[in-house]
């Protein structure tokens, strides 16, 4: 019986004395892709290099994300790369580097609605599918439209044309999915 | 093979222990009905040690003669009641008076932990541990909804919370052995942490407003309740064994319980596992579960006037959530929703869980005592504590799969005190305090800003109820005010991150008055009409970020106001042993601010593409329904009855319909019951029943196209066969089921389980258990 009584002078005594919930720990980040970036450079490194950037530093809802294009020329042969990274991060963290890490569990398509715009894989995972990390972009006349890269986690590379770079059949989960206005000049 | 050994123990304990004595007392007595107190025909009497027996006849009358003295087990059994057992010194002839709950469809049930019961207006029904045992494989959720007006929110078939009349999360509560259920209630993808194989009924309240309960402002309760001990001082128990062919679902429990006068103690365990569901074409990738409990229940009485009991249960599950349902963004969920066959289908079954997937744990201390004052005043008072951690896993990169994406611990602590007076016959008063503390906490392992925030929660409530009864007419009234705080350290979603805190107190008024009123021999009606105010729930207000359970982004809205509902129902019921018997139940409901996930014109953009969002806002609902039950007994062996849920609920300010209100459905049923044994291969088969059950669920209406992702599912109609009997072996009592889920493996989708938008339901379905008693 006494102990009874202690326990219950212990619930007492709690909901009296407690006051303030303690500062909760802010969770380390560590997953968050916080900017996307397209670098695109010509064949025979003439010309600017050209730069795509995503960026939505505070996560998931909040502030809009900034969205950074340039113009391609037309006709012309670009290499592209594209990177992933963490900048909430000091000094940012380049999840690119997991990206190709685990290179059979991602996949990065490219699609589109610029006529004449043509994006095809220029690096392979350690099965000899496509990773798209590293890709070959071409550009023909002028025109304009968007250009919208996914980064796909566990996609299903035996899909019907996944390998070609069709994100229809693809599955799995996504982990980055930006667009951006393109003008080819 | 154990049990055979436990047989065996038995059966030489008991032996030993007949001497030879005189043999020629007379055993009889009357069996009633517990519910009705109406007296139970062909209700089966067996004396185990005598392996002798008899039944009862219309008046539920029995006597068996020739009976040796000495300590006597005597167990009782009907069909639609688990089988209980007495046990007497008996010396000379004895004469004994013994209920058994039978009647699974009670209105105005009173609970029967109170030494003396008094008819209540709220309504109520109960299944019995009968039901309770025969559909062991069924979760808490499941198993209640076979009630009207009771369906269950689900997000595939091991995740499933209950809805009564239209409310769920934080407008129903669940009481686990009289304790608040504490964790997270409030998502639709939270299943309740409680094991239904510990109870020994379960009842759901369906009234305008519980008073004397915490957080019952909305009337919508659900008790599971594990009774008293039985009085019988050798050791008892029940071993039982259940299969379900959809999952390969295996699972045991164990029952053991011993009374004596010093301390009396019952355990009860369970350990479930299931695999891969399976839908009529494919199996549903990831939705298996595995589950383990035990409780300990111990009482002591330390006087007439004083007993106690302390109560302590753990329960720990691990659920898999179809991998085809976790989404990316908004172009993956309109690439995943509507397919024939979900993404990541497997053509292999496996008992596998990996993300996404959820691991549960709840443990549970309480104690309660209730001491009389003298024979018209007592006291009742409860302390407990829960510890419940929760941790969800999402598909994640860089081997963050293993990590939860969401991992809370939350502790609640519960004091209860309850002073009860009968001034006379005719009046009666309860009274009381509640006070409970919350502490929810984030684990920051997630590595994701956390969907609900940090908080304390404080509760105090005072409470006073009065019952007035007449000849004809039953009158009860009640108060109660709630003090609410709540402290809540949320981290800032803009940057740099940083500790915003909120502190806001509520007051929550709440009151009802109700009456029962005889109009005839045979015709009961019931009035009830309550007002409550309940003050928004923290995820309402601080929800933040990627919700699977929603398959979008859900946003809190800081500065709610509280709901006031106001709710009036009327039932009108016959006498229960009429060959026709009919309960009907029409409520009423206005809630005024009633908060709600309402999905935005806009989608929110980030990283990962476009996200649909949900965010909480307030309107006016309203929400009408009739809850019908009718039997009627073609004969002694024949039965039918029909269940028929209506329900619709509005949006009076946007004029439509509210979501996640449940279908209507229609529920009938036949069976056919064998009332004397029948014996084969030597064995008496007892209370031998067949059933069939046919349910209809009606197309969902009234929901726009904006409302939701999809249309609502077409109705569809499953059929289930059951079969079960009982066999007495000596000392020990054999049950047998054997049951029929879709049996015409029918493809549907059920407009309240989320799997609805990425996979068919369950196929069809074969179920078996086997139990001992002894």
């Amino acid at each position: 019986m006494l102990k009874i009584k202690l326990f219950a002078l212990l619930i007492v005594g709690l909901m009296i004395t407690s006051c303030d919930k303690d500062d909760p720990e802010i969770p380390n980040e560590e997953e968050l892709i916080t900017t996307v970036i397209l670098t695109l450079t010509t064949e025979d490194g003439s010309g600017d290099p050209v730069e795509l950037t995503f960026t939505d530093l505070d996560g998931d809802g909040g502030a809009a994300p900034i969205i950074q294009t340039s113009a391609l020329s037309a006709n012309t042969v670009y290499r592209g790369s594209v990177a992933f990274l963490n900048e909430l991060e000091s000094p940012a963290e380049d999840i690119t580097e997991e990206v190709i890490e685990e290179d059979l569990d991602h996949q990065v398509f490219y699609r589109s609605s610029v006529s004449g715009l043509n994006v095809s894989y220029d690096d392979n995972d350690s099965e000899g599918n496509p990773l798209g990390v590293s890709t070959m972009i071409s550009t023909s006349s002028a025109g304009s439209g968007t250009l919208t890269i996914t980064l796909r986690h566990e996609p299903n590379k035996d899909g019907d044309n996944v390998a070609d770079g069709d994100i229809t059949n693809a599955g799995g989960e996504t982990d980055v999915e930006v667009t951006f206005n393109i003008d080819v000049e | 093979m154990w049990s055979k050994i436990i047989i065996l123990i038995f059966a030489v304990l008991i032996a030993s222990s007949i001497n030879a004595q005189e043999c020629d007392i007379k055993l009889s007595g009357y069996i009633y009905d517990a519910g009705t107190k109406e007296p139970l025909e062909f209700a089966n009497v067996f004396i185990e040690e005598e392996l002798s027996g008899s039944s009862s006849d219309d008046l539920g009358y029995f006597e068996v003669e020739n009976v040796c003295a000495g300590h006597l087990h005597i167990s009782f059994s009907h069909i639609g009641c688990e089988s209980k057992m007495l046990h007497i010194d008996i010396e000379s002839d004895t004469s004994i008076i013994f209920y058994l709950d039978h009647t699974d469809h009670v209105l105005h049930q009173v609970s029967i932990s109170d030494k003396k019961s008094l008819t209540n207006t709220q309504f109520s029904e109960t299944i019995n541990k009968q039901y309770i045992s025969d559909n062991a494989g069924d979760n808490l959720s499941d198993m209640v909804s076979v009630m009207p007006g009771v369906s269950s929110l689900k997000n595939g078939s091991s995740i499933a919370k209950p809805v009564v009349q239209g409310l769920y999360g934080n407008r129903l509560t669940i009481l686990n052995n009289g304790v608040v259920q504490a964790g997270q209630q409030w998502g639709s993808d939270h299943s309740p942490e409680i094991d239904p194989l510990i109870a020994d009924k379960i009842s759901v309240i369906k009234g305008v407003n519980a008073i004397t309960y915490l957080n019952g402002q909305l009337g919508a309760i659900v008790l599971v309740e594990p009774g008293k001990i039985d009085k019988d001082p050798h050791l008892h128990g029940k071993a039982q064994y259940f299969y379900e062919s959809n999952g390969r679902s295996h699972g045991i429990n164990a029952q053991l319980r011993k009374y004596s006068p010093n301390i009396s103690w019952k355990l009860n365990g369970t350990l479930k596992r299931s695999g891969d569901n399976r839908s009529p074409d494919y199996f549903l990738r990831n939705t298996g579960a595995q589950e383990a409990n035990l409780a300990l229940q111990l009482e002591k009485d330390y006087s007439d006037n004083h007993s106690a009991q302390l109560y302590i249960s753990t329960f720990n599950s691990e659920l898999g959530v179809l991998r085809g349902s976790q989404i990316g963004n908004l172009t993956d969920l309109e690439q995943a929703i509507g397919r024939d066959v979900p993404f990541f289908t497997e053509e292999e079954f496996s008992y596998d869980i990996s993300a996404p997937q959820q691991q549960v744990n709840h443990h549970l201390i309480k104690y309660s005592s209730q001491l009389f004052i003298d024979d018209h005043k007592w006291l009742k008072f409860n302390i407990s504590g829960q510890y419940n951690v929760r941790k969800e896993f999402d598909v994640r990169r860089g081997g963050l799969s293993e990590t939860p994406a969401l991992s809370l611990v939350q502790t609640m602590g519960i004091i209860d005190l309850q002073y009860n007076h009968e001034y006379s016959e005719s009046t009666f008063l309860k009274s009381g305090f509640q006070g409970s503390v919350i502490n929810n906490t984030n684990n920051p392992e997630t590595g994701i800003l956390p969907l609900v925030p940090d908080y304390i929660a404080y509760n105090g409530g005072l409470y006073t109820t009065i019952t007035k009864k007449t000849e004809s007419l039953t009158l009860e009234a009640g108060l109660r005010y709630d003090l609410v705080t709540q402290n809540v350290a949320a981290i800032s979603t803009s940057l740099p991150r940083e500790i915003i805190r909120y502190d806001d107190v509520y007051h929550n008024i709440s009151t009802s008055v109700g009456t029962i009123f005889q109009i005839s021999e045979d015709l009961n009606l019931s009035l009830n009409t309550g007002y409550a105010l309940r003050s928004p729930a923290i995820n309402e207000r601080f929800s933040f970020g990627l919700h699977q359970g929603v398959s979008g982004i859900e946003e809190g809205t800081i500065d709610l106001n509280s709901e006031a509902s106001w709710k009036s129902s009327i039932s009108l019921s016959n006498n229960a042993k009429s060959k026709l018997y009919v309960e009907s139940i029409f409520y009423f409901h206005n809630i005024n601010d009633y908060i709600y996930l309402q999905p935005q014109a806009e989608f929110q953009l980030t990283i990962r593409g476009a996200f649909p969002v949900f965010k909480y806002e307030q309107t006016d609902a309203r929400i009408v329904g009739l809850d019908l039950y009718a039997k009627y007994e073609i004969s002694p062996n024949i039965e039918t009855a029909v269940t028929y849920s209506y329900i619709n609920g509005t949006d009076r300010i946007q004029n439509n319909g509210l979501v996640f209100i449940p279908a209507n459905n229609l529920t009938s049923q036949i069976s056919y019951a064998l009332v004397k044994p029948v014996m084969v291969f030597q064995k008496s088969i007892e209370n031998l029943k067949f059933s069939i059950d046919n349910r209809f669920v009606f197309r969902k209406t009234g929901i726009d196209e904006d409302q939701d992702f999809l249309i609502t599912p077409d109705a569809y109609n499953l059929i289930s066969l059951d079969l079960s009997g009982d066999i007495q072996l000596k000392s020990t009592r054999l049950r047998l089921s054997l049951g029929i889920d879709n049996v015409a493996n029918v493809k549907y989708r059920d407009y309240l389980n989320r799997l609805r938008y990425f996979s068919d339901d369950l196929g069809r379905n074969i179920k078996a258990g086997m139990s001992i008693r002894f």
